[in-house]
């Protein structure tokens, strides 16, 4: 395949991770193949014919610039354009379907980078949308489950609920930022 | 002249209300080196008004300046700066400025000026007309004793629609310390609205035709305009929003960056609703919402529009429509305002003080907009409100106030948490009735005056976030450390400084802001997460120099603190750094003449010296340290008993934040013992002659020893 | 393509091209034949009748214009800066070609208005006048006695044409909703030009409050908002009648 294959290649698959980045999609490399199949890239994805067009398609991805990937819920590697859809959004798409890793996950990187405890009502709001129910059944699921056990709560004392993850974050400092945050709008 | 600068207009308006005299100054020659703003207001004050004048004093002056980039489309100008002897500044009054949005700035450089300077005393109400050159002081018989609302409609009948009327209530009239001037519906200067009422000066009303000018490219103005839109983010500079969006990397629950694609304005007809990247130019204003942030997301449905300041794209005056409130309370269903003013009619009440999406906190927080900005009643960064709660609680009315004003008051409806009740008392202090009235229109100062209550029971109850001469803390240690402490120790009211408080909010993680920090400030020990302190260093004491000075500049340029500096900006391929240049960016091509930042930054901290040195004359004093610079001890306290530098904790160390002050007065150039500037740092500051006459009257550090 | 009453523009300029008119269309961008003329031209051939004929301005209509939406204004008034700064070189409300302060505090019906007000003042409704870029008879166009406002080549904007203005402000006259802005300094009168078709006031907007679309008759949508002097220069007003005919009548010669 010439140099200048190569690239049309690699400038089609760029546009194929951002179209999907553009539409809030994660995309993985077969899903990539498929429409880069139907774009008319067959030829040049099979060179020989005992190569993995995958392998081969994962081999152009990696070298793509700004293209971010990570192993996703379901085990594959899914691209996306960080510049158009983050990587903090890209983690929220890939756990929508399953609501006590999104709050494991936004808990722990929120006490991890911040540093902060997160109010509950977070997760009721858009992108989560979450119905209170639910997140109180994935807190309760969260509780029991051995590796997160560092995910816990606490109360301020006007009675609003903050998480947070032991793990990064000390129940006095926590306890601390989430007085403080519930009373910013008095401290103006 | 042959080359008419930019930026400024050209021409300072100077009328004495005692002789009726009206004449003009050339700002350049007289003014140019303290740029505009309170740098104007501080400079007349120290040439003209002498030390022991009283705020009420015909002697006393009134400088409304604008800024050399008001009316510009810079993003977030349109301030005013009345500097003044300012009323509220306890146990004597001192120099001091009240600062205000809205349209008043703009009108007054398109009218061809950049400052107005107040003097002297009207024999009787009279209100000022200024359209173009054409300037007059009319009779204001018929409008004393009327509310804001109405002196601006029959100011407007007599000028025309598009003046810009700064009025005062009844509260300005009656010369209440706690008294303030409104322009455009909301944007309220506090403290000064009862000199003005002193002067017998009921309303300032402006009409301009003019231009400012744009010295330099226009090509260039334009992109730099482009380049500084692309920096904001929502409200005070947070600069990510509060929720995931896929295009941003970081949110914070906290911002105030809170529009996003689902909310609406839902009483605009039909309703707005947020669609679209809010990265986008074209949709900055409805990133913030200050009535959502500060009364809850239900605060959306009654949202009608954003309104704010000329030629700014953030629009954090909330506009509101809340029809119940006019049955209910016979008021009109429609107000608007920000912050602290927003809030005026909640905070009053310590079962709706922050209280989020209640019906009743809204509706009080609708009265309270309604009544203090018709009768133009300041809240004193909300230490009116605080006050009250305490003087009710703490049981001190009920000792103090003789039995029958007490039961004149409709307590039940305090207790009950009933906006109503505001009904009763802001006119009760606008009118300065009675014994509460009295004392409540005059501040917090007043309390410990009239009722000889020690200055120590506030100072020392962290509840009242009281900090000293009168005001409370404005930002200080809960938000930022011994910075925080610093910036809120060197005015003569609440500190009014948003630099520091605006980078450590933004939103951004505390790695990111280190790393900016360490670029602008040298290192990243520069700044402390909050509550996670640790000792005072240089560079601490160098933010706090550098909060300060743009604090100065801001005014000085007419360019809002609240929103800038911009340190800080959504932009990852910037690494979210700002731009900490613009200020100087701007102001080179506005008038043609290029500074730097340093050159900048130098001006601004000429202007603040000055305020230092009048501080100093007025005070008679040379030993600030011991004498001004003071702080409260309830930042020495913390209610579990944590030691100082304890994770969790804002509980400051005296001997940190005595060294704390040490590496600021050294950043400052200032003497360490008494915090006073010397005669030499006057001179390389070109303030050659403030540093004589300290000198003369022995209020300089080598001759004050 | 400028087409008046179905003659071309192509034959027009073959028609001006023979009877040495050819420098006035193209330089001005416009018409300054009139209709009759040029219909007399057709039939009668073309010597006579440009002689007897004055000029009568036709314009276009135009291929843009900006759209308001007044639910959506914030009254930052971000759209007058950009007009002036950016294409001025200084900010000047006064002189902003679209006009967002004389509405801001009370609506157009002003401070005596009455209950009915809008703006900051009144019901917070922020109404934004923008200039309709009027279809025949362009109002401004007309009242001109220098014919100085004329067709922008690629927009069809109205446009002021400052070295023909001889600053006589009749134009601010006759614009019923008074959208034409005069620069005191430079003596002559200013209006939107729609930017050479990418509008400054568009682009500065921060609630999308405006738009660039293409034409429509915004004429039709509501009243005027003031009186209007419209004053028609005398050989102008005669040519009007050569197509304004009275009822029932064929032609006027």
């Amino acid at each position: 395949m010439s140099e200048a294959d190569e690239d049309d290649l690699a400038r089609a698959a760029l546009e194929t991770v951002r179209e999907a980045s553009a539409a809030m999609c994660l995309i993985a490399a077969d899903e990539i193949l498929e429409r880069l199949l139907a774009k008319g890239f067959a030829e040049r994805l099979q060179t020989t014919p005992e190569a993995d067009p995958c392998l081969r398609l994962a081999a152009v991805l990696s070298g793509l610039p700004g293209i971010a990937s990570f192993e996703s819920l379901s085990g594959r590697t899914v691209y996306h354009d960080p510049a158009l859809l983050s990587r903090t959004y890209a983690r929220i798409l890939d756990h929508k379907d399953a609501p006590e890793l999104l709050l494991a996950a936004e808990i722990r990187s929120n006490s991890r980078d911040y540093t902060r405890p997160l109010p509950v009502e977070l997760f009721e709001k858009t992108p989560f949308d979450l119905a209170p129910e639910t997140i109180e059944a994935a807190l309760k699921a969260l509780s029991c489950g051995q590796e997160f056990q560092d995910i816990t709560s606490l109360t301020t004392a006007a009675g609003a609920v903050y998480l947070f993850s032991t793990r990064y974050l000390k129940r006095g400092y926590a306890v601390f930022l989430a007085e403080q945050d519930a009373s910013l709008t008095m401290n103006p | 002249m042959a080359v008419r600068s930019g930026g400024f207009v050209g021409k300072v308006l100077r009328v004495d209300l005692s002789t009726g005299k009206i004449g003009t100054e050339d700002t350049l020659e007289r003014y140019g080196a303290l740029l505009g703003g309170a740098g104007i207001g501080y400079r007349v004050l120290w040439d003209e008004v002498p030390a022991g004048t009283g705020p009420f004093d015909p002697a006393n002056k009134l400088v409304f300046a604008a800024g050399v980039l008001v009316g510009t489309s810079v993003p977030c100008n349109g301030r005013t700066t009345i500097t003044t002897i300012f009323p509220t500044c306890w146990p004597r009054p001192l120099v001091g400025s009240g600062h205000m949005g809205g349209h008043f700035a703009a009108k007054l450089k398109y009218a061809g000026y950049d400052a107005l300077i107040v003097e002297g005393k009207a024999e009787r109400p009279v209100w000022l007309m200024i359209r173009d050159a054409h300037v007059e002081i009319r009779d204001a018989g018929h409008l004393w004793g009327t509310g804001i609302r109405r002196t601006t409609l029959e100011l407007s009948q007599e000028m025309g629609p598009d003046c810009v009327v700064a009025a005062i209530g009844q509260a300005g009239e009656n010369q209440a310390p706690m008294g303030m001037v409104v322009n455009s519906v909301s944007h309220s200067a506090g403290g000064v609205g009862g000199v003005m009422g002193g002067k017998n000066l009921k309303a300032v009303a402006v009409q301009g035709s003019g231009a400012v000018r744009i010295a330099g490219d226009k090509g260039a103005w334009e992109a730099l305009v482009k380049f500084h839109l692309s920096l904001l983010g929502g409200n005070n500079q947070h600069v990510v929003p509060s929720f995931p969006t896929p295009q941003a990397e970081y949110y914070n629950p906290a911002s105030r960056w809170i529009g996003q694609p689902g909310k609406r304005w839902g009483a605009a007809k039909p309703p707005v609703e947020i669609t679209g990247a809010l990265r986008d130019p074209n949709r900055i204003a409805y990133r913030t919402n200050s009535a959502a942030y500060f009364l809850g997301d239900e605060a959306w449905k009654y949202t009608v529009r954003g309104n704010g300041c000329t030629a700014c794209p953030i629009r954090c005056h909330t506009m509101l429509k809340v029809p119940s409130v006019t049955t209910k309370y016979g008021i009109p269903d429609t107000a608007q305002n920000t912050c602290v003013a927003l809030m005026f009619g909640r905070s009053f009440f310590t079962q709706l003080a922050g209280k989020k999406n209640s019906e009743t906190a809204i509706e009080a927080c609708m009265v309270g907009m309604h009544l203090a900005d018709d009768v133009g009643l300041w809240s004193n960064y909300g230490q009116l409100q605080r006050d009250l709660r305490k003087l009710y609680e703490g049981g001190y009315l009920k000792a103090r106030l003789g039995s029958k004003e007490y039961a004149s008051i409709p307590w039940d409806k305090y207790d009950n948490a009933d906006p109503a009740f505001l009904l009763d008392l802001i006119p009760r202090i606008a009118n300065r009735q009675g014994e509460l009235g009295e004392v409540l229109s005059r501040g917090t100062g007043a309390i410990f005056d009239h009722w000889s209550i020690p200055e120590t029971e506030w100072a020392k109850d962290h509840t009242t976030t009281y900090w000293k001469m009168g005001h409370p803390k404005h930002h200080a240690n809960e938000d930022d450390g011994q910075c925080g402490v610093i910036i809120n120790t060197q005015y003569n009211r609440d500190a009014q400084c948003h630099s520091h408080t605006n980078f450590v909010r933004n939103g951004l993680p505390l790695a990111v802001q280190k790393k900016l920090a360490a670029a602008i400030w040298g290192s990243p020990d520069a700044l402390d997460a909050p509550g996670d302190y640790t000792p005072a260093n240089v560079h601490k004491a160098r933010r706090a120099k550098w909060s300060l000075l743009r604090k100065e500049l801001h005014d000085a340029l007419g360019v809002c603190n609240w929103m800038g500096p911009w340190a800080a900006s959504p932009l990852q391929e910037r690494g979210y750094a700002g731009d900490d240049s613009l200020e100087s960016k701007f102001l080179s091509l506005a008038t043609g003449q290029t500074v730097d930042r340093e050159g900048l930054d130098r001006a601004a901290e000429r202007i603040f010296t000055l305020h230092r040195a009048l501080t100093i004359r007025d005070m008679g004093q040379v030993n600030m340290r011991a004498e001004h610079d003071l702080v409260p001890p309830w930042i020495f306290e913390d209610q579990n008993g944590a030691a100082p530098f304890t994770k969790g904790s804002i509980r400051m160390d005296p001997a940190d934040i005595a060294r704390a002050m040490d590496f600021y007065y050294e950043v400052m150039g200032w003497d360490k013992d008494t915090g006073a500037p010397g005669k030499a740092r006057y001179a390389e500051l070109g303030l050659a002659d403030v540093g004589d006459t300290l000198a003369a009257a022995k209020l300089t550090p080598e001759t004050g020893k | 393509m400028h087409t008046i009453r179905g003659l071309s523009s192509k034959w027009i300029e073959q028609a001006a091209k023979a009877s040495g008119f050819e420098a006035e269309l193209s330089r001005r961008g416009f018409l300054k034949l009139s209709v009759c003329a040029l219909s007399g031209l057709a039939m009668l051939g073309l010597g006579d009748a440009f002689g007897e004929n004055a000029p009568l301005v036709i314009l276009d209509n135009a291929t843009g214009c900006i759209l308001a939406d007044p639910t959506r204004c914030v009254g930052c008034q971000r759209c007058e800066l950009a007009c002036t700064e950016f294409n001025d070189g200084r900010a000047q409300p006064s002189l902003a070609r679209i006009k967002i302060s004389r509405a801001l505090n009370f609506g157009l019906a002003g401070p005596t208005g009455g209950v009915g007000m809008h703006g900051d003042w009144g019901d917070g409704l922020v109404v934004q006048s923008v200039c309709r870029q009027c279809p025949h008879p362009v109002p401004c166009a007309t009242a001109c006695p220098q014919d100085a406002i004329i067709s922008d080549p690629k927009t069809g904007a109205r446009v002021v044409d400052a070295a023909l203005c001889v600053g006589c402000r009749l134009c601010q006259q006759a614009c019923p909703w008074g959208m034409l802005s005069f620069d005191e300094k430079a003596g002559v009168a200013t209006k939107c030009f729609l930017c050479h078709g990418s509008p400054k006031c568009v682009e500065a907007c921060p609630a999308a409050a405006l738009r660039y679309v293409p034409w429509r008759d915004l004429t039709r949508d509501g009243s005027p908002n003031r009186a209007t002097l419209s004053v028609t220069a005398p050989e102008k007003a005669k040519a009007c009648l050569d197509c304004h005919l009275p009822a029932g009548t064929k032609s006027a010669k």
